[in-house]
């Protein structure tokens, strides 16, 4: 009636304890009968109400184990997607509700185990045999011991996300131009914490059960981390970004004015080419005044000597006497052959 | 290559909403129906940009696409917002992606000198939005247009360019100017060997005649 699913370790023993019941009760109404009786009804009662609580318990108890094994189906479920995730196709709200979702259950269950142990001690002062108690004790810590390995289970699989969160963050930052140096930070902040709720929940017994639900509440502070470390992440890749334009913004001016200054460098070497170039001109134009210089000269001095020709052939008496000479000549020549 | 809307807010440290003391704003290349909005969008980012610089540091946010809240607005609105907080008072510019980041600084360190020169320490106790406005940055936000205005290093860059432009054309009528020089030294020459041979000419001639 009350096992359903569960693969549980406390067997169901009404069967036993209400044959025993039978049996002592007619045992005891051999003896006086008025008493048998009355003890035998308050020991039926006694038994009812026992057979009632340890129902109950075993109800309960039988919760509390199907709830564990559900949490340990949507942990498995929840692995297998962290395992999945890539850089780009995150399922993260899916993972993020899947979490919340099981913390809320172990929460649940570890609550409802608490409840559980508190009911058992309360019953356990009543008159109860030691094989109840202890069978009771044993279930207790049976269901304490299956939470603490799904608690230790879904912290691994956040401690598997959170890694591959890691490898993601590191590898998007190969590509992008942000310092990863602050990166792994946030990430080894949290893996301390992790080791010490981790050893804190490999014991079984009661004292450290209560550490263990004391690992639980760092584990959720730890989880809660993990959802805040990202825009912590964010943040300082912000102030990354900050500083490179504050600089960008000073590098910029210094090259500007480096610019500037190798322009001006650059049109000093202009004006001296020029100047090259202008005093070898300066040169070729000295040979060409010279040149016109010399023209000049020959020219007037040709000119002048024209000008004597000219006055020579012009104004020449001892011309115009070889001219007469050479007519007398011909008249002489003339008058001697005509007569 | 325009500047949207100039500002200038004062900023809290601890977080509060920053409170405008200055604000010129040109919305006149988009729509009648569409400037109220705008103003208002410039007032919100210039509030949440200066809200998020960190006192001491200059941050530029590049903002590209639509703006959906008004129907028609000019979907490809790409524009930067350039903010510089100094000290608690901030100076936000909205301008084009093609206005040179580096002028804008310089403009907005500019326009922080101005209105400390003109308006002291008074803005330190402003409360609310100041809704007078301040000629200074109205004329700054027309004369800054141009950003060889804003920034000097600019506009000597440009005119060492100008040299420059000017330097290579004076170099290259100079060497013209020697191909010409070149050619008249041959001409210049050539004519005093010519001369020269027809003053032999002539001189020869004179003493010829004496055959005659």
């Amino acid at each position: 009636m009350l096992v359903k699913m569960v693969p549980s370790s406390f067997r169901d023993r009404t069967q036993e304890f209400q044959s025993v019941a039978e049996r002592l009760r007619k045992s005891f109404s051999s003896g006086p009968s008025q008493n048998g009786a009355s003890s035998s009804t308050s020991r039926a009662e006694e038994n009812r109400s026992g057979v009632a609580h340890q129902s109950e318990f075993n109800r309960r108890a039988s919760n509390i184990g199907f709830g564990i094994h559900q949490t340990s189906q949507k942990l498995s479920k929840l692995a297998k997607l962290a395992k999945r995730t890539s850089v780009f196709d995150d399922p993260t709200m899916e993972i993020q509700e899947l979490t919340k979702v099981i913390k809320q259950d172990i929460t649940v269950l570890n609550s409802a185990v608490v409840d559980l142990q508190l009911f058992c001690n309360s019953r356990n002062e009543g008159s109860i045999s030691s094989d109840t108690s202890s069978h009771s004790t044993t279930v207790v810590d049976d269901l304490k011991n299956r939470l603490m390995s799904t608690t230790k289970d879904f912290k691994d699989v956040l401690t598997m996300r959170t890694e591959n969160l890691k490898v993601h963050e590191n590898r998007r930052q190969l590509f992008s131009s942000t310092a990863s140096k602050d990166s792994p930070n946030p990430f080894a902040r949290q893996r301390p914490l992790a080791i010490k709720s981790a050893a804190a929940g490999t014991s079984n017994n009661l004292p450290q059960w209560a550490n263990g639900s004391a690992s639980s509440s760092q584990l959720f502070p730890r989880k809660h981390m993990d959802g805040e470390s990202q825009p912590l992440l964010q943040e300082q890749q912000q102030q990354q970004q900050m500083v490179p334009l504050q600089d960008t913004y000073m590098q910029s001016r210094a090259e500007a004015l480096q610019n500037v200054e190798s322009t001006i460098h650059e049109l000093g070497t202009i004006f001296n080419q020029l100047a090259t170039l202008v005093s070898q001109q300066g040169e070729i134009a000295i040979r060409i005044d010279e040149n016109m210089d010399d023209t000049l000269a020959n020219v007037e001095g040709a000119q002048g000597a024209l000008l004597k020709y000219l006055n020579s052939i012009s104004s020449n008496r001892w011309l115009m006497i070889k001219i007469f000479f050479v007519l007398i000549v011909f008249l002489m020549v003339f008058l001697f052959f005509v007569a | 290559m325009k500047i949207t809307s100039l500002l200038i807010l004062k900023c809290h440290p601890e977080g509060s909403d920053p409170i405008i003391l200055a604000n010129a704003s040109d919305v006149s290349h988009f729509g009648y129906f569409q400037r109220s909005s705008i103003r208002e969008f410039i007032v919100f980012v210039s509030r949440t940009v200066a809200k998020r610089t960190p006192p001491g540091q200059r941050q530029s946010v590049q903002h590209e696409g639509g703006l959906h809240f008004v129907v028609d607005f000019i979907s490809s609105l790409e524009y930067m917002v350039h903010s510089y907080n100094r000290n608690g008072l901030c100076a936000i510019g909205f301008m084009d992606g093609h206005y040179p980041v580096r002028s804008a600084f310089s403009l907005l360190n500019q326009m922080l000198d101005e209105y400390q020169k003109s308006f002291g320490e008074s803005w330190r106790t402003a409360q609310a939005d100041s809704t007078q406005n301040w000629p200074y940055l109205d004329e700054a936000l027309t004369k800054f247009q141009d950003p060889a205005e804003a920034d000097k290093l600019l506009k000597i860059q440009r005119e060492l360019d100008e040299t420059k432009i000017i330097l290579h054309k004076t170099i290259d009528s100079v060497l013209a100017r020697g191909e010409k020089l070149d050619s008249l030294v041959e001409k210049s020459s050539d004519l005093s060997a010519a001369s020269q041979m027809f003053y032999n000419q002539a001189k020869r001639n004179n003493q010829c005649c004496s055959i005659l």
